[in-house]
């Protein structure tokens, strides 16, 4: 039986790892071995806004070793990750560079979007999760530089919120040297409450079931809590939060003696109980869990995933959908004109696909923009396009990568205005993403086009290639003059792009 | 009623006076008149070397407590002047039995046997005078420095435990002058000089007789006046500044070469020494008449272990028992699969070391395995270990050693090997500042069909296949994932990652093994306040601890019942009412070393059995890196309590410590003699299945001419 062995490598803000996994059909993902070495990168990135070349020898120094761990297990395959780190700092291009130089590594830099899914994915995974979401739960990771909030409601996402309140950036904001640890704890209650409480009002004003943690800390925390840990890492909130509140009055170093930490990431420490202490309080979480996965584990399991070792049991697809239909409902633009468009984009999507090299996952990408397109009118009716496109942008769609989200925005603004040059979005998207854009758009143009009286007039539609002529017919009892008119403007943007002239043709039907 | 201060000095032994209770145990050995006469004898050489290291260790820091005005009391509630009163009476008595038993008990028998040991020169027959003459002028003469201390040469540097020999000298001009000289006695000969005999005797004398006799060839412009042996004792304890040191490497050979220079905390002379010569030698070393010790006898009795070791007599010694093979493993063949069967317990030296030995040099050659990783604390001269590490890393194995330089007596032996397996390509880790790595852990990763697979050994003793034959000591070989996993993790650790998140089953020091012996001594506490029975039984090397001492007490108060099999320092005292009267403890001294660390715990019925390398000690505790291992298997966990059921059941090399602080024998009367290291030889043979006889040892026999 082939066992391949895997090794995921993550820059962290504070600290480089490397896991290594066995990954097979049989046996899915083992985990072979875990290797953590302590480097403050954020220090010098949070406070410089670049690496100093002691850090980066530092770091070759460690991915070096970490290179010859690899070669004992003699590793198949690697993946090596980045994140906040080296989006953050202005010399993220020369660091990447000498890491690949004297260590070989090609270091991936992902956005936080990514990042976040990746982890996510790994506690999605689990047989536990998908209970737990059946009522209600929020998926919390918290990282160095900022926390993601996911919700789930009746097996449904809802929302996903990134907050800019992770620990490594909480202790740069807040801690002063010669600050008493009193009142550095105090301040740091303050200032969290301050920012959860929004997110309290707006989202969990009936608390949650279940606050699902990915962090560090946790499980030193779990396994101090519970000695015999039975209920395999799950804790009651308010058991939780009491012995978060008896522990923070002890000096730090008691409190890492009690925790069992290594004094590597102790400044780390009191923000991270910070964090969770007043999110369970905020989020009034009746219980807690820490599944213990980390990004490393993520890496490993979207490996495997992707190279068909391992199926997730979640539906990440339909949580795309679902944090988009939320969103909609957030700024009232769901409506049955919506769904009609729905039906309409996708089956224009359906007949062309294949001649313009669409994918299943463009598709999904045009159901979302289709869910989306209407969210700006909550704040301008004049703008809505542009506002729409800004929404988006700042807003989180778990398992959309950043380019996806920007692929999205840019569908709903070119929906309605004018498509700019490539040379114009070259700093935003590639080539090929800008024709891809163009694309979803013009076939979101069209079909907007045909329910522009949003009323719904169809009954049935049906869609045909014949030649280079996309035929459209139509069964609808009312007068469809305004769509056909509206139509004739709205299809030379479609023509232009695909090459194909959409027709329109009515079938009346006489049903009553 | 009030509640008990379980922390009371009162209830505690001094850890140094407690040790000189074990050194003299050691010497009851030698006068126990049911053991062969040569094994006694090397009973009163082991008396010596030890008390030589107790002086050079405990004596000097204790002395370096006074000089640094440390005014803080031990556990027993005393300062450390008090202690070295103290320690210098006990020793008195102590060296004094131990020189009345040499020559009123041990050299009468030996005479009877025929061995002599002429320890004063006069004594020789003519003939013996002649040969002893020419040995000195052959042999001894061109190694010898001889060295006058006057005005313009001043006082040379006496070396730590050698033993040499002062000499008043009278200028032969200028019969007034008195000149002070000191020769060594040449460590790189023999001491035990074998000499012709009559009849079937062996006549041995000391080399420094031989120099005495012919002491006037060194210094032919003199008169000797007087000539007599002595010895010095340093402090010898290394303090290495690791925070400032960047080379732990060159920082240890530095310290070294230091050590000869350390404080003079013993001087040994003859007894009957020249008054004037001993003044002499008090003023330069500057030691007062409390550290003087006047030996009515050979100085430095560690010779003895020569004598032990003659030609012929196997009649006075024990015949050394063979460590049998264990039955798990047939050598030569794969022990990883042994391994794969099931857990495999060894209890060393009963069955032999070889397996430990081989499993490195099998991981080795073998090409599926990827890496072997390993710490080393004491091994032996020409350690097969060693090459087998080295072997590995030149067949492109990843090799990891942890090399403990601060092993105490060790640390020059380890520089050399240490830079020897670099050499081969071995990634050398020399311990961890501020802390010695005590742990002794081997793991061998391999790359099998399904995946990869870690074999681990554990064990309570080093890695040393020469004392693997004279320490008892256990370990086990294991496949088990959790332990592979949490071997991986003390690597990782060790070679400077952080550590994991949490462990599996392994237990280590300094972090967590304290916290893991009172909870599990709490854990009885608990059982015997729900009513059922709470029971522990902990074999060690030494137990001064005050914070596990205190639990024992505090369980021992609550009903559990515990027996301590202590072979040396043990600070706790049994019998005081209300706080110890449910412990009993032991120390067996015998044959072998008692060296392994088994810890029981009834836990209600649910026993847990624990071993690994750790005393109930600080310094085990706090200030190593140790491992505990829990004994997983039911069958093996038998094999441990088995080890502690017969040793709390031995009435021959057993002693108990009694309320008054003395250890006793037991009443034998009326019970069978049960002596445990013998009963585990028996053991060790019976257990290895006896081949039928047609089949065993099948040889060719040559056919002999008609």
């Amino acid at each position: 039986m082939a066992v391949t062995v895997f090794a995921s490598v993550y820059i962290g803000s504070f600290e480089i790892s490397l896991k290594i996994f066995e990954i097979s059909q049989k046996n899915k993902m083992k985990e072979i071995d875990y290797v953590r070495a302590h480097l403050d990168l954020g220090k010098d990135a949070y406070q410089n806004g670049s690496i100093g070349y002691e850090l980066v020898d530092n770091l070759c120094e460690i991915l070096v070793e970490f290179k010859t761990i690899m070669d004992g297990y003699k590793v198949d395959s690697y993946e090596a990750y980045a994140s906040a780190i080296m989006r953050d700092i202005s010399n993220e291009a020369f660091v990447l560079d000498q890491i690949q130089l004297r260590t070989g590594f090609v270091i991936k830099v992902i956005s936080n979007s990514e990042h976040r899914f990746i982890s996510y994915k790994s506690v999605a995974a689990r047989k536990e999760f998908e209970e737990m979401i059946q009522t209600s739960a929020a998926v919390i990771d918290i990282g160095g530089a900022s926390i993601q909030i996911t919700l789930f409601k009746n097996g449904e996402l809802i929302t996903t919120q990134h907050m800019e309140v992770g620990t490594v950036r909480l202790r740069s904001i807040l801690y002063k040297p010669g600050m008493s640890e009193n009142s550095y704890q105090k301040q740091l209650e303050e200032y969290l409450n301050k920012k959860f409480e929004v997110l309290r009002a707006l989202y969990f004003e009936n608390g949650v079931d279940y606050i699902i943690f990915m962090n560090d800390h946790g499980l030193e925390l779990i396994n101090r809590i519970e000695k015999d840990n039975k209920l395999d890492n799950l804790i009651k909130g308010d058991k939780f939060t009491r012995y978060l509140e008896k522990i923070q009055k002890k000096s730090l170093s008691d409190m890492i003696r009690e925790l069992n930490i290594s004094d590597e990431r102790d400044t780390l420490m009191v923000p991270s109980l910070m964090l969770f202490k007043t999110l369970v309080l905020n989020l009034n979480a009746s219980k807690v869990w820490i599944p213990g996965v980390d990004i490393n584990d993520g890496i490993a399991f979207d490996y495997a995933e992707r190279n068909c070792f391992v199926k997730a049991a979640h539906d990440f697809r339909a949580d795309i959908i679902s944090a988009a239909k939320y969103m909609s409902a957030h700024y009232n633009s769901h409506s049955p004109h919506i769904e009609a468009l729905k039906v309409l984009s996708m089956k224009i999507f359906d007949t062309i696909r294949k001649q313009n090299g669409l994918t299943e996952r463009d598709k999904l990408l045009l159901e979302v923009s289709v869910i989306l397109h209407d969210c700006g009118k909550f704040v301008s009716l004049v703008n809505s396009a542009q506002c729409a496109y800004e929404i988006i942008m700042a807003s989180e769609i778990i398992g959309l990568t950043h380019l996806e989200r920007e692929i999205v925005a840019l569908t709903i603004l070119y929906n309605s205005t004018q498509l700019d040059l490539y040379e114009d979005l070259s700093d935003r998207i590639d080539y090929d993403s800008y024709l891809k854009v163009a694309k979803l758009s013009a076939i979101l143009r069209v079909a907007n086009a045909l329910d522009q009286s949003h009323k719904q007039k169809f009954k049935n539609v049906k869609t045909s290639l014949k030649g280079r002529e996309l035929i459209i017919t139509l069964e609808a009892f009312e007068d469809i003059s305004l769509e056909k008119a509206l139509f004739e403007n709205k299809t030379a943007y479609f023509e232009n792009v695909f090459s194909i002239k959409p027709v329109l043709k009515q079938k009346k039907i006489y049903d009553v | 009623m009030d509640k008990i201060d379980f922390t009371n000095p009162e209830y505690y032994e001094n850890r140094e006076l407690s040790w000189i209770k074990f050194d003299q145990r050691v010497l009851e050995e030698a006068r126990d008149k049911n053991i062969p006469l040569l094994e006694r004898v090397k009973f009163l050489s082991i008396v010596s070397s030890n008390l030589d290291e107790f002086f050079m260790v405990r004596v000097a820091s204790l002395k370096d407590m006074v000089h640094a005005n440390y005014k803080k009391k031990d556990i027993a509630g005393m300062t450390a002047q008090e202690q070295l009163v103290a320690i210098n009476n006990d020793t008195r008595d102590m060296v004094d039995t131990q020189y009345s038993t040499y020559t009123r008990s041990i050299i009468p028998l030996l005479n009877n046997e025929g061995i002599y040991v002429i320890d004063s020169h006069e004594m020789l027959s003519y003939e013996q005078g002649e040969f002893v003459d020419r040995y000195f002028m052959e042999s001894v003469y061109p190694v010898l420095t001889p060295m006058a201390v006057d005005a313009s040469r001043p006082f040379p540097l006496i070396r730590n435990k050698t033993l040499n020999i002062a000499a008043l000298l009278a200028n032969k001009q200028n019969k007034k002058e008195t000149v002070f000289a000191t020769v060594q006695v040449p460590g790189v000969l023999p001491r035990l000089v074998q000499i012709p005999s009559v009849n079937n005797a062996k006549n041995f004398i000391l080399l420094e007789q031989i120099i005495e006799r012919n002491i006037g060839k060194l210094f032919s412009n003199y008169k000797v006046l007087c000539a007599y042996p002595y010895r010095i004792m340093r402090n010898a304890d290394l303090t290495i500044d690791e925070e400032e040191a960047s080379d732990l490497l060159k920082e240890i050979q530095n310290k070294l070469k230091m050590r000869q220079w350390g404080e003079v905390i013993r001087l040994e002379v003859e007894a009957g020494i020249d008054a004037k010569l001993l003044r002499f030698l008090k003023s330069e070393f500057k030691v007062a008449d409390a550290d003087v010790f006047e030996i009515p006898g050979p100085i430095d009795l560690t010779v003895l272990m020569k004598l032990y070791g003659i030609d012929g007599y196997d009649h006075l010694r024990y015949v050394q028992p063979v460590p049998q093979k264990v039955p798990e493993i047939e050598p030569g063949e794969d022990i990883f699969e042994a391994i794969r069967k099931s857990d495999i317990f060894l209890h060393h030296p009963y069955q032999t070391f070889d397996p430990v030995v081989d499993f490195i040099r099998q991981a080795s050659k073998d090409p599926d395995v990827l890496a072997i990783k390993q710490t080393l604390y004491r091994v032996s001269g020409n350690s097969p270990i060693i090459s087998s590490l080295a072997q590995a890393a030149e067949n492109g194995k990843q090799v990891t050693v942890l090399v403990e330089l601060k092993a105490r007596f060790d640390e020059e032996h380890n520089i050399v090997w240490a830079k020897k397996l670099e050499q081969a390509g071995c990634h050398v880790i020399y311990g961890l500042v501020g802390l010695k790595t005590h742990s002794k852990i081997a793991l061998v990763v391999r790359k099998e069909e399904d995946g990869i697979r870690r074999y681990v050994h554990l064990g309570t003793g080093n890695y040393n296949d020469s004392t693997a034959k004279l320490y008892t000591d256990c370990g086990i070989f294991t496949c088990k994932e959790s332990i592979g996993e949490d071997a991986t993790a003390v690597f990782n650790m060790l070679s400077g990652y952080s550590e994991p998140l949490s462990w599996n089953e392994l237990i280590l020091a300094p972090y967590w093994l304290r916290d893991k012996f009172l909870y599990l001594i709490k854990r009885e506490i608990k059982h015997v306040k729900a009513g059922k029975e709470g029971r522990i039984i902990a074999k060690m090397n030494s137990l001064c601890d005050p914070g596990i001492i205190a639990a024992l007490y505090e369980a021992s108060a609550a009903g559990v019942k515990i027996d301590l099999i202590v072979r040396g320092i043990c600070c706790l005292k049994v019998g005081i009412p209300g706080v110890s009267e449910n412990i009993s403890v032991r120390s067996i001294v015998g044959n072998f070393l008692e060296h392994s660390r088994i810890f029981y715990f009834e836990n209600g019925g649910n026993e847990d059995v624990y071993m690994g390398s750790a005393d109930w000690m600080p310094r085990n505790l706090d200030r190593r890196v140790e491992i505990i291992f829990p004994v997983l298997e039911d069958s093996l966990k038998e094999k441990a309590i088995h080890i502690l059921d017969v040793e709390l059941k031995d009435n021959v090399k057993a002693r108990v410590l009694e309320s008054d602080g003395n250890y006793v024998r037991i009443d034998k009367r009326g019970k069978s003699l049960i002596n445990s290291q013998r009963v585990f030889v028996e053991e060790a043979e019976l257990a290895i299945p006896k081949s039928d006889d047609g089949q065993k040892g099948r040889i060719f026999v040559p056919a002999e001419p008609l």
